[in-house]
């Protein structure tokens, strides 16, 4: 049986049993383990991880790969261990790795953060520290319109 | 808050199975070992409060302040 969600921010959502992820461990600073994927439209670069539990929570995430032609995700193997997490797992072709988007008013304000990207693993939900150098905590989504605005400057 | 004070090599036992050592102290930096049940999180604070930081920014995105697509997208 499916379940709905009155989202603040979509309306009504119909969510399908098997479309639920549930994250064991949560969301560090968001209040709630039961969330689902909902896209506006199929080809949208960002999809939003809905809350099942709060109408209110929901956050836009992103394809780290879309956007950053060298996006390395290396996490800690103590952490993987602790989760119960397999690098088989992390590696199965329907294991799916997103990034959380800071919004703002311009475009080139935006960011993702490399640092703490979310897996989803065999339908659960994992944010999991990146220990790539280079994974910043808010590394610009638009780093191109970020460069011309700076240039601008 | 607790404060004890400590020497290289001494620890701090919380509970039955978290065992916190002092394993060097060198100027300003103190590097701590930690043996805890692995499926006890430990993180730096700053890290931990951090992520908190980014995650609850997320969670305040309005949907129409996304782009529908991205306008640039990597190698273009």
């Amino acid at each position: 049986m499916s379940t709905t969600i009155d989202s603040t921010r979509f309306g009504r959502i119909e969510v399908a049993p098997d479309s639920a992820i549930a994250f064991p461990h949560g969301l560090t600073g968001l209040d709630s383990r039961r969330f689902t994927l909902v896209a506006r439209a199929e080809d949208d670069a960002f999809v939003w991880l809905h809350s099942l539990e709060d109408p209110a929570l929901a956050l836009p995430l992103a394809d780290p790969r879309r956007f950053f032609a060298g996006f390395v995700f290396e996490p800690a193997e103590g952490e993987l261990e602790r989760l119960g997490i397999d690098r088989a797992g992390l590696a199965a072709s329907d294991t799916a790795i997103y990034v959380t988007v800071r919004a703002s008013e311009r475009l080139e304000d935006f960011t993702a953060n490399l640092r703490a990207p979310i897996a989803i693993v065999g339908g659960a939900g994992y944010q999991l520290l990146n220990q790539a150098p280079a994974a910043e905590l808010r590394a610009p989504l638009f780093a191109e319109l970020a460069a011309a605005a700076e240039q601008a400057a | 808050m607790l404060i004890i004070t400590r020497r290289p090599g001494e620890r701090i036992v919380l509970g039955d199975d978290i065992v916190v050592t002092v394993m060097e102290i060198s100027g300003q930096t103190a590097r701590i070992g930690i043996a805890a049940p692995k499926e006890l999180p430990v993180y730096r604070e700053e890290i931990w409060e951090a992520v908190k930081a980014e995650n609850q920014a997320a969670a305040s995105v309005d949907p129409s302040a996304l782009p529908p697509v991205p306008p640039v997208t990597p190698g273009e």
